[in-house]
């Protein structure tokens, strides 16, 4: 089949060296509960045309976390010949109305909730941030979904608290802030993504910014991968804030008496490497006892929040595996599941409803936890 | 003496509620314009309708045709542009329904009358009329001036009360000028949204959903609500988004162009209260709104509200009003 | 089948406050996110239904500055074959009917057969452009169109009633047809299809261009003049429930109790 660009896909992709091994299938934390095949669909890219593979609605089940890249022996990338897929649906309008609907709201208000620009910085209104304009050391760049989500709100609120204990120079853009465009990559509208791209590389030299921190793995894999030109440096939270731990500028001293496991994001972890630094702020707070899943880091789970799975309903069965990560942490003894990404905060919240864990076990950022043991 | 005329809208052998609140909340402004109030009654065998409105109106004015039988924008805009060149009536009101914004703006045209339509109440200024009326949604008012005399506006639904003043209209029989048959545009038949399962007209309770619950298709968002329904032994309604989407039925749907409604209790979740909306369920015993913005017109008619994400309040809602119920 | 659509380019403030500004005659735009009007969106999606299953053209007007190419620019992505947009100092303080005479001017040169708009525009919301240009294009109309079936020179044509009910009509054919919300799906436009449509036709006109002289627009050639606008006062507020989401309910709970709604 040919892509947007009318280049085939096993060009592109480079699909003529694939075994058909099936460890992407294997690997695939969707492949058993929906139709999504990761291997069939590298076959089917490279043999059938067009019309006989799309519209196909399980190709948005997809949560791009990569798995399958990671596990390819030939060094192929499957996900992206699923998001080449998208891009195709996506320039002949077959598109879910619910991701229309995210990908219109981006285009307009620069996020993909529905919101207005205007209210963008609101979770921060009364906590008097430096704006952009003034420069600081750090751009804290908030992302759409700590800047809109009531809940997450929360955690860019303690981050703020936590930056300001850790003494970080730290200034945010305010309604400025436009969506990062990691998921819309994901959900193939390459148009937007680029337009993203232009409008925040544009933002970010226009105030001199030389070092961004994010809230989201998303936004910071996006920014530090995917972005062409932008010269800043671009760090996670949990990556600045262990510096800060590793410098004893920032302090953790209350006791938080906790058996706390760490989910680890996929953007964070299996894409970006990050395994250690969350875990070291987590162990340091005094009196929590960190707990390991059976399948962490590199086999770590995805909780199906990436990918644009926030706005596409998946045509998957079965249990979600947000919810099978809050069983086996509760069977493992946890009493707090620890995370570092606003999509596995949110669907985490949610599989705890659905297993009927509420008051047994709580999610909190890693930042909500920093706050309780600095104050 | 300069007149007013109102007019009249009808449908299927029923005067509609817009007629009375135009014939009553003109009344003060008739009076500011030294004017009296014609009600300009156009349709086919009619006689019945001219009873109901004779303590309404110092004049009512007939034109029967046959021609007038179903409302037809054009030939009712020859009836009236031909009465108005006629009797040259300082103001003429017609409702802002769907009838009146067919017929207004191309009658005011023909007249070359300027026309302010949707308005929800009137000034005199320095002998000028000034209509008042919402833009950007509700959030904002506007004072517009009409240029010239004659005037004509449209009239928002609910906004004047219909009080019956008691009077006793004369009655004038006019010919029709109509001579030929329409033939631009032709009536051919009513057809009813189709009827559900549910009528939440006859409902005690309803939970309403809004553009603000977001994704209505998502099971998730779905199973939220119906939970809270199911406590309460509420209905399911919606506003016009939910309906446009196809995530509910059009019977579902309370507004203007939907459904009106007077239940004991109306839980607004994510509607941020467009007049369209609030003309439809502004008669509910209680009125309780969630929503985010607290600046949602929604929350001026409302009893209660809850300034807050909807998913939030909701899944507590719903498990206090289990307890409520438990416990007695 | 020649078709024209008239689009509008708004500000978006279902959400957003709204700021009058100093001289009472408009509103704040910064800030605020700009997009074609919502009944035009659908008006844009039927015209191009329309052009796909029976063939033709697809021309989309606009009246507005600069910034409302954004929105030819979408219509011209979703399938429109032209585009045309009118700008002038001169407009600036422009009436429905002074709009309408606008695009009256336009079009009248033009050869159609179904003129689109929407139904309303979500921004003044005054619901009259569509009927009014009918008017003085002398051809019939019809508001509220939730469905148009054309046939011979005719179009069977739905209109939305009150109550959940609509009337079915016959119109002859050129109409104006002014689309009400919901009547189809429109569809999603990639900014790849955007950037590509870049390469159709999009002509700014001035008045002189299409012969009107500044006095038949603008304040001078209105009917109405806009006053002043107002934040309205509030009459009446709901008793506002405060806390986190666990009070708030409990507290509502508690008053639903004490009023006897729930049922027992």
């Amino acid at each position: 089949m040919e892509t947007i660009d009318g280049e085939s896909f096993g060009e592109k992709y480079d699909l003529f060296v694939c075994l058909q091994c099936g460890k992407c299938t294997g690997s695939c934390p969707l492949s058993m509960r929906s139709q999504l095949s990761p291997r069939k669909h590298v076959r089917e890219a490279l043999l059938f045309d067009n019309e006989v593979v799309l519209d196909k609605e399980f190709l948005w089940d997809c949560t791009t976390c990569a798995t399958c890249r990671l596990r390819c022996p030939r060094d192929l990338q499957p996900v992206e010949v699923i998001i080449g897929m998208r891009s195709i649906l996506i320039e002949e309008a077959k598109v879910p109305a619910t991701v229309q609907e995210a990908l219109e709201s981006t285009f307009k208000n620069g996020n993909p909730w529905g919101r207005a620009p205007s209210k963008r910085d609101e979770w921060a209104a009364e906590l008097s941030l430096k704006s952009a304009s003034e420069g600081a050391e750090y751009l804290y760049y908030v992302g759409c979904t700590p800047a809109y989500d009531p809940r997450v709100q929360n955690v860019a609120k303690s981050l703020v608290r936590v930056f300001k204990a850790a003494g970080v120079d730290f200034a945010i853009l305010g309604n400025e802030e436009k969506c990062c465009g990691n998921e819309i990559r994901r959900m193939g509208e390459v148009g937007l993504f680029e337009m993203l791209m232009e409008d925040n590389v544009e933002i970010f030299e226009n105030y001199g910014v030389e070092r961004i921190v994010t809230s989201s793995p998303h936004c910071y894999n996006v920014f530090k991968n995917e972005y062409e030109g932008l010269k800043a440096e671009v760090f996670h939270y949990t990556q600045l804030l262990c510096e800060k731990l590793d410098n004893g500028l920032l302090k953790l001293t209350k006791e938080l008496k906790k058996k706390v496991i760490y989910q680890d994001p996929c953007f964070l972890g299996k894409q970006n490497k990050i395994f250690e630094e969350p875990r070291k702020l987590i162990s340091s707070i005094p009196g929590v006892e960190l707990l390991e899943y059976d399948r962490e880091k590199e086999r770590s789970v995805c909780c199906e929040g990436g990918g644009g799975r926030m706005w596409a309903e998946a045509t998957a069965t079965g249990e979600r595996t947000a919810e099978t990560r809050v069983k086996e942490a509760v069977a493992l003894g946890a009493e707090i599941i620890a995370v570092a990404c606003p999509f596995c905060m949110l669907t985490f919240e949610d599989a705890v409803k659905m297993t009927g864990y509420e008051g047994k076990i709580e999610v909190k950022d890693i930042s909500e936890l920093l706050v309780e043991a600095i104050e | 003496m300069a007149e007013v005329f109102v007019l009249v809208e009808h449908r299927r052998g029923e005067l509609r509620d817009i007629t009375f609140e135009m014939l009553s909340g003109c009344r003060d402004l008739a009076k500011n314009l030294n004017a009296s109030i014609t009600a300009v009654l156009l349709g086919k065998n009619i006689d019945n309708f001219v009873e109901q409105l004779k303590s309404w109106a110092d004049k009512i004015l007939v034109v029967e045709d046959d021609k007038l039988e179903n409302f037809n924008a054009e030939a009712y805009q020859r009836v009236l542009s031909h009465l108005i060149k006629e009797r040259k009536p300082i103001l003429t009101l017609i409702g802002h329904t769907s009838f009146g914004m067919d017929l207004a703006p191309a009658l005011a045209a023909e007249l070359g009358i300027p026309l302010a339509t949707d308005c929800i109440g009137f000034e005199l200024q320095d002998g000028r009329l000034v209509a008042i009326r919402q833009m950007y949604g509700g959030k904002v008012n506007a004072r517009i001036s009409f240029k010239t005399a004659p005037y004509m506006a449209t009239i928002r639904s609910a906004a004047f009360k219909a009080e019956e003043p008691g009077l006793s209209a004369e009655v004038e029989k006019a010919p029709s000028p109509l001579t030929e048959e329409i033939t631009t545009k032709r009536f051919l038949e009513y057809v009813e949204a189709a009827v559900g399962e549910v009528d939440i007209t006859q409902a005690e309770r309803i939970v309403a959903v809004g553009r603000g619950v977001g994704d209505y298709s998502d099971e998730k968002v779905r199973s939220i609500i119906e939970e809270l329904a199911n406590e309460l032994g509420a209905v399911i309604a919606c506003s016009r988004p939910i309906v446009d989407k196809g995530w509910l039925p059009k019977d579902r749907q309370v507004g203007t162009s939907g459904k009106t409604v007077k239940p004991k209790l109306y839980l607004a979740l994510g509607i941020s209260g467009a007049f369209q909306h609030v003309a439809g369920m502004s008669a509910s015993e209680t009125i309780v709104a969630v929503n985010k913005d607290p600046k949602a017109p929604i929350f001026t008619v409302a009893d209660y509200g809850i300034v807050d994400d909807l998913f939030k309040v909701v899944p507590v809602l719903t498990e206090k009003v289990r307890e409520a119920k438990g416990g007695s | 089948m020649k078709i024209v659509v008239c689009v509008k380019h708004v500000p978006d403030t279902a959400e957003a406050d709204v700021v009058i500004t100093p001289d009472k005659k408009g509103i704040k735009k910064e800030g605020l996110a700009f997009g074609i009007n919502e009944w035009d969106e659908y008006a844009v999606e039927e015209a191009i239904l329309m052009k796909e299953k029976y063939g033709g053209e697809v021309v989309a007007i606009t009246i507005g500055g600069k910034e409302s190419e954004d929105t030819l620019r979408r219509c011209l992505a979703k399938g429109a074959d032209r585009a045309i947009r009118i700008e002038d100092p001169a407009l600036e303080g422009s009436d429905a009917y002074a709009l309408a005479k606008v695009l009256c001017a336009v079009i009248k040169g033009m050869e159609y057969d179904i003129i689109f708009t929407g139904a309303q525009a979500g921004d003044d919301g005054f619901g009259q452009v569509g009927q009014t240009l009918a008017e003085l294009l002398g051809i019939p109309h019809a508001a509220l169109v939730t469905k148009v079936e054309p046939q011979d020179g005719k179009a069977k044509v739905h209109r939305e009633l009150e109550g959940g009910l609509e009337e079915v009509l016959e119109i002859q054919l050129p109409a104006v047809l002014a689309v009400q919300t919901g009547i189809n799906e429109p569809r999603y436009v990639s900014i790849m299809g955007i950037r590509k449509a870049k390469k159709k036709e999009l002509k700014v006109l001035s008045l002189s261009d299409i012969g009107l002289s500044p006095d038949e627009v603008g304040e001078k050639g209105s009917l109405l003049t806009l006053e002043e606008l107002y934040i309205p006062p509030v009459e009446k507020m709901a008793e506002i429930l405060t806390g986190a989401p666990d009070e708030t309910a409990t507290k509502l709970a508690g008053i639903l109790d004490e009023r006897g709604l729930i049922p027992k």
